[in-house]
């Protein structure tokens, strides 16, 4: 519950800090492109507070590679 | 161009060195004497001379891009579609790089100096400075690793003083007790984790270099001293504490400086080699985040990459708690996957693109 009062917090000091600086300029891409960041970083911090579990990306990596890594140590063995 | 500052060749090449030793200089020689014992020295040499190979084909690329960084000339050369794709996976490497980078870190103050912190809040307090110097710019964390680097030498230059009196040379024996085939497996991973880590610096040189041809010879002259550092490092952990035990501890050369007593009267100077680790993870962890963010406003074609830095962050410090869960998955990924993922961005990348990009100059000359 505190994790996540703490997230909002940090992300609601995060956007006013930087949104002035966006409209003064209008930069339009940019403020797209920093609110779905921005979102993204909220509801993945929130689920890892929660201690739900997200899926490893080095997982993954370890399946698409599998192949070529065995390819490699097999010629060192 | 978003970026508008320019750094000389000089700082180049400091970055260039701290970037190589970056973490290799504690993990380094644990994973080398884990696998050619004694003979770590020896594989640390042979990846120096692989790692020199390695940036002349940087450097050939480097004459290929003239001003642009390696996400603009994936996009020239690939067209724009298969060129962003590549691009993006290229950036989430860095990206993903980065956040083990945080990780190594947090953890090694977690368990070694502080050990009732909450990883998430030195993972927390490291990523912002990472975020200040990115928002700085990258000339100012250039000019300021002219004031840093000096202290790095310096710290090193009286661990090696301080540790002279306790080498053992009978450790070293007996030399190549276990053929060849350990010794290059050692040196490939060794190159993966040191050489192959330099690729970030493409987003940088030679866009934003000044001298182009003075900073290819800087790139080379910095992978050999910071070749040599890491060679010095690891002949010192295993003439001072032996193969058995360099291989068996997490962080060699913590041990290392845990050793020195001088008369009883100087001991425990651990954080020499804290302090000396603190600014070579730190200048790592920076360049990466600079290269994907920098990739990614590049991609998206944004005029400032700055607004982007503190999101990003934010998804750093998630994923660097979620990247391993425990240093065990940690060595045992380092030492299988890691090596075809950073092959695969550090080596066969520049070439494919050194290739294609090739084949494209002479077609249009003809």
């Amino acid at each position: 519950m505190w994790y996540i009062l703490g997230i909002l917090t940090v992300s609601i000091g995060i956007t006013l800090y930087e949104v002035p600086y966006l409209l003064k300029k209008n930069l339009k891409r940019e403020s797209w492109a920093f609110f779905i960041l921005l979102i993204f970083g909220i509801i993945l911090s929130i689920v890892e507070s929660l201690n739900i579990s997200i899926s490893n990306p080095l997982d993954w990596l370890t399946f698409i590679y599998k192949p070529f890594t065995d390819f490699i140590l097999g010629l060192l063995k | 161009m978003i970026e508008n500052g320019k750094i000389s060749h000089n700082q180049f090449k400091l970055l260039v060195i701290l970037c190589y030793i970056g973490t290799s200089i504690l993990l380094t020689p644990a994973t080398l004497a884990s696998e050619a014992k004694q003979d770590a020295w020896i594989a640390c040499i042979l990846g120096l001379l692989i790692g020199l190979l390695l940036v002349m084909l940087y450097n050939s690329l480097a004459n290929n891009l003239y001003n642009m960084t390696l996400v603009e000339y994936c996009e020239k050369v690939l067209g724009k579609w298969i060129g962003k794709l590549i691009s993006l996976l290229f950036i989430l490497f860095l990206f993903i790089n980065c956040s083990t980078l945080v990780y190594v870190l947090g953890n090694f103050v977690t368990t070694q100096i502080m050990p009732e912190t909450p990883i998430q809040f030195n993972n927390i307090l490291f990523v912002i400075v990472v975020i200040i110097g990115t928002r700085l710019g990258l000339e100012s964390f250039a000019r300021a690793s002219e004031i840093l680097y000096p202290w790095v030498l310096g710290l090193f230059i009286i661990l090696i003083v301080l540790l002279c009196k306790d080498i053992n040379f009978e450790n070293l024996q007996p030399v190549f007790e276990y053929g060849g085939k350990p010794i290059i497996k050692g040196s490939l991973l060794y190159v993966s984790y040191s050489s192959l880590t330099l690729i970030p610096l493409m987003m940088i040189f030679p866009a934003y270099v000044k001298n182009t041809e003075e900073a290819k010879k800087s790139f080379l002259s910095g992978t050999l001293i910071g070749g040599i550092i890491i060679l010095i490092i690891t002949l010192l952990s295993i003439l001072v504490l032996g193969s058995n035990i360099t291989a068996r501890n997490a962080f060699p050369a913590y041990i290392l400086a845990k050793k020195i007593n001088i008369g009883n009267f100087l001991e425990r100077l651990e954080p020499i080699i804290t302090i000396l680790w603190f600014i070579t993870v730190f200048y790592k962890s920076i360049l990466y985040f600079y290269g994907a963010v920098l990739g990614l406003s590049q991609i998206l074609k944004l005029k400032d990459y700055r607004t982007l830095t503190l999101p990003l962050g934010m998804i750093l410090v998630v994923l660097s708690l979620i990247v391993y869960p425990n240093s065990t998955y940690a060595d045992e990924w380092n030492t299988t996957t890691w090596l075809s993922f950073s092959l695969t961005y550090g080596f066969f990348l520049p070439l494919l693109l050194l290739i294609i990009g090739n084949l494209r100059k002479n077609k249009s000359k003809i």
